[in-house]
């Protein structure tokens, strides 16, 4: 009962509302019709016009071709094309959710020796990055170095896969570039490095580690204002001691993906920035190692030994001036049951300034290095005075001449004149 | 004995850090590029991140040098390298996204007027030390390598209104110069009024 009498209200107010409406539609459509009558009236005009225009256009013989308008027609579509393509692309370059990127450096060197011959070199080293979101970055570099004998060498710098947990810690799997101390990670590149070679122990059997293979954490935090901690811990493979003739000739802190020691090793770096252009660092890294190659055959069952790293560097920029400093060892145990049972140490450190001035596009540098190994024949005391002309601020030329102190005769005491371009893309 | 203690207790640190990471702090960053933001503090914070961080291993690398889409790896590449905190990488990235070509039109489109912003010395003030200090220092002289003097009597300040709003909007590289000046200092919010209010503030404070 209650119900159908509701129904009865609707249907009323809605006839209601009808009726009362529709006045008001057709108002509305009488106004609408005036209006496009005029509209019409305007257009047939507009069309009387164009078909004497069109006659006249005629009658003067100067048409275009079907074809010829409709070759115009697809070009016009063409470019609209292009344009469209044109203005979104750089939409399309940051709204997706992953990037590449192709980047790495090249250097050509020429080298002279006092005593040898002088040669010319040529190396480069691709790198390249694939990131998604803000999340992962994958990072990988390669170097092709030529050799003398005209082989090409290839090596796998790196290759991470970095996942950023938070704003402060970042986790790194893969093959990383040592972080123990700086010259190895930050300043090796020829672009960067402000002199063609680098200091003596920072290259392959040297005291400073290369690479690792394993996991690792970095990251950052800002104490205060202006001050920031860095940090970096990591765990790995380690190194293995290459044998020769029953010494050990060097540790080979190269990255391996193998452990033939079967014992990892543990390390890692922090760094003080009481302002941003002061950094401080300490770097450690301790673990067991054991002889895996003698005169380059595979040895097993060589005793462990403890190995041990450590490092301090300090960088300092003020103005155009740019100091830093760097001491990093390495050292084993003595072993007496192994096929070189005497261990040693291998430690060097330098010391660098360098001063950009006209106008920033040049700058000289001045370099000390002293280099210790446990073999007189390697260890080196070096000077190294350079001038880079910047053609930009990665790319530029770099002569330098070095003053070797070594064991007479070898090497490691010969004074080198060095030239080099390099470029950072 | 203490070793072997150590190396057991560095993979479990890693895993329960990474567990950390993930549970405590689910959201690393906004995935929203960067450009989106209007706000041009963002900007000065990374102009000044820059002229912080970008020129402590190598040489800085000029904001022009990349696409937009290129300084997003090359930045969280950089965040690896440098121990910069995730907030820095991620005004950084604005900074350079902001000077970089590509990206100016595009950033700049639709976007609102800065704010606070009225057409006086004291305007002029403000908008320089937020986005023009951290690369021409408070003194005008230049706190990075490659920055041209303001002070200078034959230096840029000689040149008329005109030509410095314009190389100042638009951007500007001397021949042979070794980094450029980004367009609007990289803060692509800043409009012409600003521009001539900072101006006038650079002629009052470092003119003749
Ligand atoms: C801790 C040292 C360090 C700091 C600080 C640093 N860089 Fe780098 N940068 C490097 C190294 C090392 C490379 C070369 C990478 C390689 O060879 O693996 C590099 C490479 C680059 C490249 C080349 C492309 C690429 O991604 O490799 C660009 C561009 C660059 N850096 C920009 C910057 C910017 C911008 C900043 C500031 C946010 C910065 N860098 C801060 C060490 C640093
Ligand atoms: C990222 C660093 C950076 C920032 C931020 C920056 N500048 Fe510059 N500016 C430069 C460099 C580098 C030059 C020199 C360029 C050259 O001569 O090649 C320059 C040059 C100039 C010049 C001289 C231009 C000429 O025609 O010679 C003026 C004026 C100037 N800047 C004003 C400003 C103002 C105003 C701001 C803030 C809105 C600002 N800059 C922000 C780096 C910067």
């Amino acid at each position: 009962m209650k119900s159908s009498n509701r129904w009865k209200n609707t249907v009323i107010s809605v006839s209601a509302l009808l009726i009362t409406a529709t006045p008001a539609f057709a108002q509305t459509d009488a106004s609408r019709i005036a209006e496009l009558e005029e509209k019409m009236s305007l257009l047939s005009e507009q069309l009387a016009a164009l078909q004497s225009e069109l006659s006249q256009v005629k009658t003067e013989g100067q048409t275009a071709t079907a074809e010829e308008i409709q070759s115009l027609r697809t070009e016009v579509g063409a470019a609209r094309q292009i344009a469209l393509q044109a203005t979104q692309r750089p939409n399309v370059m940051t709204s997706t959710t992953s990037t590449t990127h192709l980047s790495g450096y090249a250097s050509a060197d020429f080298i002279s020796p006092e005593n040898g011959n002088s040669a010319f070199t040529a190396n480069f080293n691709p790198m390249f990055h694939f990131q998604w979101k803000d999340k992962i970055l994958w990072e990988a570099e390669l170097a092709f170095e030529l050799q003398e004998d005209g082989e090409t060498e290839v090596e796998l710098e790196y290759t991470t896969i970095d996942f950023f947990l938070n704003d402060n810690i970042i986790f790194i799997a893969g093959k990383f570039l040592s972080p123990l101390g700086n010259f190895r990670q930050n300043l090796h590149p020829s672009w960067i490095n402000k002199l063609p070679s680098a200091p003596p122990g920072f290259g392959h059997d040297g005291a400073a580690p290369i690479a690792e293979v394993g996991m690792q954490l970095r990251g950052g935090v800002n104490v205060g204002t202006n001050s920031k901690i860095t940090y970096a811990g990591y765990v790995g493979n380690g190194p293995i001691l290459e044998g020769e003739g029953g010494e050990i000739h060097g540790i080979n802190a190269g990255g391996f993906a193998g452990d033939a020691d079967g014992r990892k090793v543990v390390g890692g770096r922090i760094s003080y920035l009481p302002f941003p252009r002061l950094e401080i660092a300490v770097s450690s890294a301790f673990g067991d190692a054991a002889v895996t190659e003698d005169d380059g055959f595979a040895v097993s069952g060589d005793p462990l030994r403890n190995y041990n790293v450590f490092g301090f560097d300090v960088t300092y920029q003020w103005k155009d001036f740019d100091f830093r400093s760097e001491y990093i060892s390495q050292d084993v145990a003595d072993s007496a049951l192994s096929i070189s049972p005497e261990g040693g140490k291998w430690e060097t450190w330098y010391a660098q300034g360098a001063y950009k001035f006209a106008n920033a596009k040049w700058e000289g540098v001045l370099r000390f290095t002293d280099y210790t190994t446990p073999h007189p024949d390697l260890s080196q005391e070096q000077w190294a005075i350079g001038l880079g002309y910047l053609v930009s601020s990665s790319a530029m030329i770099k002569a330098a001449y070095e003053i070797n102190t070594g064991l007479t005769g070898e090497i490691s005491d010969d004074d080198r004149w060095l030239l080099q371009v390099a470029y950072g893309y | 004995m203490y070793k072997q203690v150590f190396k057991l207790a560095a993979p479990v640190l890693l895993v329960v850090s990474f567990a950390m990471g993930l549970t405590l702090h689910p959201a690393v960053a906004a995935d929203t590029p960067a450009v989106d933001e209007t706000d041009a503090a963002q900007f000065a914070r990374g102009a000044r991140t820059w002229a912080d961080t970008c020129a402590r291993c190598h040489n800085m690398r000029d904001p022009k040098e990349l696409r937009a889409d290129q300084w997003r790896s090359a930045v969280a590449h950089m965040r690896v390298r440098s121990g910069m905190t995730g907030g820095e990488a991620r005004d950084v990235l604005a900074f350079l996204q902001g000077g970089s070509d590509a990206q100016v039109g595009l950033a700049t489109q639709g976007l609102a007027v800065a704010p606070v912003i009225s057409d006086d010395t004291n305007a002029g003030k403000a908008i320089y030390a937020q986005t023009c200090i951290a690369c021409h220092g408070a003194d005008g002289k230049g706190s990075i390598p490659g920055v041209t003097d303001l002070n200078a009597g034959d230096g840029p300040l000689s040149k008329t209104d005109e030509e410095l709003v314009r190389n100042i909007s638009e951007g500007f590289q001397s021949p042979g110069s070794f980094i450029a000046m980004p367009a609007k200092g990289g803060n692509p919010t800043l409009t012409e009024e600003d521009i001539k209010a900072v101006l006038e503030y650079l002629r009052v404070e470092f003119g003749e």
